[in-house]
């Protein structure tokens, strides 16, 4: 069914990586708008990587990444956030010495309103997440890690993305947070957002995932629906763990 | 003559050609002006070179040296003053003061990052003329120093000429000097400072005693050109030695090519022609000056010296053809020549470690025994990096002890731990510019077996033995991983497998006690992983420690005798590659993936 | 008092120079050494203005704000965008600043221009001191500066953005702040404001080729004592540098006041390396 829609950010052989060092080779894919699509991989498989190359700070070596009908080839990271791609890199990035709101204040940099309404737009993520508003003036680096990741991810929203890239949100956060913060991802899809999700815990993830594709060494070794999968966790495993090398 | 390797190792016989010619300047009946700005070129290129030894070569930007200056010339001045005349001595009171105030103000600057040392420098030049005040009895403040006696040579005088021969001996002997010091393995070390601090204390080398050795044998040029220059006017005023002359000595210096033995002289030159031969274009020289400091910043980088070479090597390459292909025979690793390795235990015993409130590592324990491979995984936060840091010196942890062969060592900095024993190579692999494969490996020896400055100096017979083990230890590493064929060609154009195994081949070169490879694997293609693997056996084999610290799950279950699986900073699971593949929590969290099939090879 | 006044004064000058590196250092992470050749343009650029074409104040201010904007500008597209290695800017912007001596030496001369203040020139009483007015109005215009910075970097978004750049430029980057645009924009934004406050440090300092190699020095020396990237660091560090200065010549002798810095230079890098306003964190290799 969703064969007939446009995909809002549709990555085709992209290859990136540091230098000569080459990360990840042919990576393809597509993320829908209102789909949350997730790619998974171990440590090192080049998830990082592939975000980075499509938020715009690693070169996109070969390939191509276009959102909407604008192919990003060569704009830089800045201006990929004005077009609607906001990404929230791992391990909270929040800045620390600024205040929870001045971080949100700053989120919404690049709309192109006034600040009246930069200001209800955080009055809206506020919504989303209380607990931020709660601690508004609370510099971020005081906050515990749950909270800076809720942070992270409402100063992302606050750009008003089409496309939202999540870099493993669930790193090094207990579980109850983990769960709370995938349903407001889950939330936000159902309000029409693309959200592209990097993740290691894969059960978690596959809950809310509407397709897969798992990387292992730079190189895609399984890619579905959800829909077209009965047996997407056991097929996800064989991909982890079939994969030979010497 | 001709091979890749002469980029690091100056010639000698042209210099000295054109050294001799300079002797017999004289001869060709040069007016006065014309010798007087030889001359003032000669005391010039003396500075420049010291700035080229501290600033291209250690990669710190001070601009002492005019201070070092105005220190010999006021040295040698005073001397003559009260009736010390002989030129020798004066030479070496004068680079002993060089000396010292490099080390007084290099003990503190260097301490600094660069941005300070390069400002406190500027500062001590500013100085000067404040001090030579404060001491006017001595010094006659702001009117100079007058009264200096002509020089002599054991008693006799010299003369105009035999002055100017004894200002270019002097000169041709720093020159030799500073040649035999970058064409040596202290050359080769300060490369990789240059390159990476990091690096260089990771070698066994310690960065700040490096960079004052290089500051402190820098001083004595220019200590020796203020004594030089002393005599040649018979009079010392301060204003010649202010902060234009500082600005003079750094556009030289880029001008000619900082990272250059004979740039020197060249930038020296040009620089006193150009401002100084007519005096219309005096009141531009800071222009011209600042001209030179910007474009040699932005572009020229290697300076005149570096278009030579440029040249030097295009010529050569013509001449040579395109011989050197040779010998590419045994591309893959051969049986290595190493007999034995002499492993050591490296034992962590509760090792803790927290930033601020994040409890990075909480009571890890690890060991890893001669003669097998040990692998650290876990995923990204784990505190497996960490954890290497800690070992390597460059964290402390709250508690634990660290020890290679029961020698205790937690809390040493980095640079006595690799003295110790540990080697390790990097993620993304730390190679100097510009030198070969063979002298790359060689640097990995540098603190195995030192040399002293003098015996770099003098090319003592104690320096060419090691020099002929360097030599004889890079053959025989390079075979083992496999790399002989290439020895002569420049490191930084191998590709990244080749790379790797280079710094595996100069951890190899110090003989270490414990190997640890960070991310090793990553970047490399299959056919490369089964060539560093077989060389990995080959190395247990021979009895090497070896800590695999690694994403790459399939390569350590395949390579590992014991793998320590890290998990929110504490071991999560230990053992043999079967028992931590078995084990459930290890799927889990680690492989995220909650599984009841065993891994396949 | 008066020497206390004079020392303030001094201090505060210093402590200009060393806002306009802390602008530069804050936004790039690199040093503009020109910096005080900067203001000492601006302060040449005032003396044209105002002494010799008699133009009313606040349009010099306008004029040396811009001029000196302009000159940032070029310097920041010569010698500081095009070099690859963030090391050779030390050499560059010395390049640079060695340029500007030279021309500001070709076009005005060597010898000290007075500017007088617009406000007047006598000496009135102030606290127990004898001060010219130009030297409590330094003071007030520094001390602006650094709130006006205050507040700036925590009300505007520009602002906000400077001081995320600061922290994480990447982390900046993605939430779409454009870093290099910010980069230059500080750097000519510095310029401007060496180029205004010029006005006020002429009548102190008289218009003189050798201004800006001895403001360099002392604006680092106040930077460094208060600590890289310190508004209020460079306030303290200036006001040191200054009342010590003028003390030091004062009671031991003229030759002393630059020794003097220095000893207290050396040991606040003892006592604290990073500075009296900034902490020191572990390195991660």
């Amino acid at each position: 069914m969703t064969k007939h829609r446009k995909p809002i950010l549709e990555v085709k052989n992209l290859t990136t990586g540091y230098g000569d060092l080459v990360v990840v080779r042919d990576l393809s894919f597509e993320v829908y708008p209102g789909e949350i699509t997730v790619l998974l991989g171990r440590n090192g498989a080049g998830k990082t990587s592939s975000l980075r190359a499509l938020g715009g700070l690693n070169p996109l070596l070969s390939g191509s990444i276009r959102l909407g009908d604008v192919d990003l080839g060569r704009v830089p990271a800045a201006a990929r956030v004005r077009m609607g791609l906001s990404y929230v890199q791992e391990g909270k990035r929040v800045f620390h010495k600024l205040s929870v709101e001045q971080n949100l204040l700053l989120g919404g940099y690049s709309l192109p309103v006034g600040r009246r309404q930069i200001e209800g737009e955080i009055e809206r993520i506020y919504g989303l997440f209380p607990i931020l508003k709660q601690k508004r003036h609370d510099k971020a680096g005081s906050m515990s890690g749950g909270q800076q990741q809720m942070l992270a991810i409402g100063q992302a929203l606050m750009a008003q993305p089409k496309v939202l890239l999540l870099d493993e949100p669930s790193g090094g956060l207990a579980p109850v947070i983990v769960n709370e913060v995938f349903r407001t991802v889950d939330q936000l899809k159902d309000e029409g957002l693309a959200v592209l999700l990097v993740e290691q815990a894969v059960e978690a993830s596959l809950e809310i995932a509407d397709s897969v594709t798992v990387l292992d060494v730079g190189h895609t070794v399984f890619s579905a629906r959800t829909e077209e999968r009965d047996d997407m966790l056991d097929a996800v495993k064989e991909a982890y763990m079939g994969h030979p090398t010497s | 003559m001709f091979n890749n390797s002469s980029a690091n190792r100056p010639l000698w016989l042209i210099p000295l050609a054109v050294g001799v010619l300079f002797l017999f300047l004289p001869l060709l009946g040069l007016d006065y002006g014309t010798s007087r700005q030889v001359q003032l070129s000669i005391i010039l290129a003396l500075v420049v070179s010291g700035m080229n030894l501290s600033l291209g070569y250690a990669g710190e930007l001070a601009l002492g040296q005019v201070a070092m200056y105005a220190a010999g010339a006021y040295a040698a001045g005073l001397l003559s003053i009260h009736g010390q005349t002989d030129l020798l001595i004066q030479l070496a009171a004068a680079g002993l003061s060089g000396l010292v105030v490099g080390v007084l103000t290099g003990v503190p600057g260097l301490r600094m990052g660069s941005w300070t040392l390069a400002m406190t420098s500027f500062f001590l030049v500013l100085l000067v003329p404040d001090i030579i005040s404060v001491f006017k009895e001595y010094t006659g403040g702001r009117n100079g120093l007058a009264g200096i006696n002509p020089p002599t040579v054991f008693g006799y005088d010299l003369g105009s000429t035999g002055y100017y021969v004894a200002m270019v001996l002097v000169t041709m002997a720093w020159f030799a000097a500073m040649r035999n010091i970058v064409a040596s393995r202290m050359g080769l070390a300060l490369r990789v400072l240059k390159k990476s601090p990091v690096l260089a204390s990771a070698m066994g080398i310690s960065v700040y005693r490096m960079k004052l050795m290089a500051y402190a044998l820098a001083a004595i040029p220019a200590g020796l050109a203020g004594a030089l220059f002393a005599n040649l006017d018979l009079y010392v005023s301060p204003e010649s030695i202010g902060f234009g002359f500082a600005v003079t000595v750094l556009a030289a210096s880029v001008l000619g090519g900082s990272m250059s033995v004979y740039g020197a002289i060249a930038g020296a030159g040009v620089l006193q022609f150009a401002l100084n031969y007519s005096s219309d274009l005096q009141q531009f020289s800071p222009l011209i000056a600042g001209v030179i400091l910007i474009v040699g910043g932005v572009a020229l980088t290697g300076g005149l010296a570096g278009m030579g070479e440029t040249t030097v090597r295009w010529l050569g390459a013509r001449l040579a053809g395109a011989g050197n292909d040779n010998a590419r025979a045994s591309a893959g690793a051969s049986a290595g020549t190493l007999d034995h390795i002499d492993g050591q235990p490296l034992i962590a015993n509760d090792v803790s470690k927290s930033f601020g409130g994040n409890q990075a590592l909480d009571g890890v324990s690890l060991q890893a025994m001669p003669g097998a491979i040990t692998a650290l995984i876990g995923p990204n936060g784990s505190g497996k990096t960490t954890l290497l840091n800690i070992i390597c010196g460059f964290y402390r942890g709250q508690s634990g002890e660290i020890s290679l062969g029961g020698k205790e060592m937690h809390g040493l900095a980095p640079d006595r731990v690799a003295r110790l024993g540990v080697s390790r190579t990097f993620q993304t692999p730390h190679i100097p510019d510009q030198l070969t494969v063979k002298e790359v490996v060689i640097t990995g020896r540098y603190t195995h077996e030192q040399a002293s400055i003098l015996g770099v100096l003098f090319r003592s017979p104690r320096y060419r033995r090691i020099v002929r083990n360097d030599e004889r230890d890079a053959k025989r590493v390079l075979e083992l991983v496999g790399l002989a064929h290439l020895e002569s060609v420049v490191a930084t154009s191998l590709p990244l497998g080749q790379r790797r195994l280079l710094e595996l081949a100069r951890c190899l070169i110090s003989n270490p006690g414990a190997i640890l490879l960070d991310e090793v694997a990553s970047g490399l293609d299959e056919n490369e992983i089964k060539v560093l693997s077989r060389i990995l056996r080959e190395l247990r084999d021979k009895g090497s420690t070896i800590v695999l610290v690694e994403h790459n799950f399939q390569l350590v279950t395949s390579l590992a005798d014991q793998i320590f699986v890290l998990a929110q900073g504490r071991v999560m699971s230990s053992g043999t590659p079967e028992h931590v593949r078995a084990d459930p929590k290890v799927k889990r969290e680690y492989l995220g993936v909650d599984t009841g099939n065993g891994d396949q090879e | 008092m008066t020497l206390v006044w004079g020392g303030l004064a001094l201090g505060a000058i210093y402590a200009l120079v060393a806002i306009g590196y802390n602008i530069v250092y804050l936004s790039a992470k690199t040093f503009n050494f020109a910096h005080a050749q900067l203001l000492m343009l601006g302060v040449f650029v005032t003396y044209t203005c105002l002494m010799e074409w008699r133009l009313p104040w606040l349009l010099v201010i306008v004029l040396a704000a811009a001029a000196v904007a302009v000159v940032a500008a070029i310097e920041n597209l010569v010698a500081v965008r095009p070099v690859k290695d963030v090391h050779n800017i030390l050499v560059t912007t010395l390049g640079a600043s060695t340029f500007l001596d030279g021309t500001v030496s070709l076009i005005w001369g060597n010898q000290p221009l007075a500017v007088s203040f617009p406000l007047g020139g006598n000496a009135i009483d102030l606290l127990g001191g004898r001060v010219y007015p130009i030297e409590p109005i330094l003071i007030l215009l520094v001390i602006v500066i650094v709130l006006a910075d205050f507040w700036i970097s925590r009300r505007f978004l520009v602002g906000l953005a400077l001081r995320a750049m600061s922290e994480d430029p990447e982390a900046a980057q993605l939430r779409g702040v454009n870093i290099r645009a910010m980069a230059f924009g500080a750097f000519v934004a510095a310029g401007a404001l060496a180029g205004a406050a010029a006005v006020f440090v002429g009548p102190k300092t008289f218009a003189v080729s050798t201004l800006g190699d001895s403001l360099a020095l002392k604006g680092f020396v106040a930077l460094a004592i208060g600590g890289f990237g310190s508004m209020p660091g460079a306030l303290v560090g200036g006001a040191a540098v200054g009342l010590v200065e003028i003390l030091a010549a004062r009671y031991l002798g003229g030759e002393y006041s630059n020794p003097m810095i220095f000893v207290m230079l050396l040991t606040v890098f003892i006592i604290r390396p990073a500075g009296l306003f900034v902490h020191s964190s572990e390195r991660t290799v």
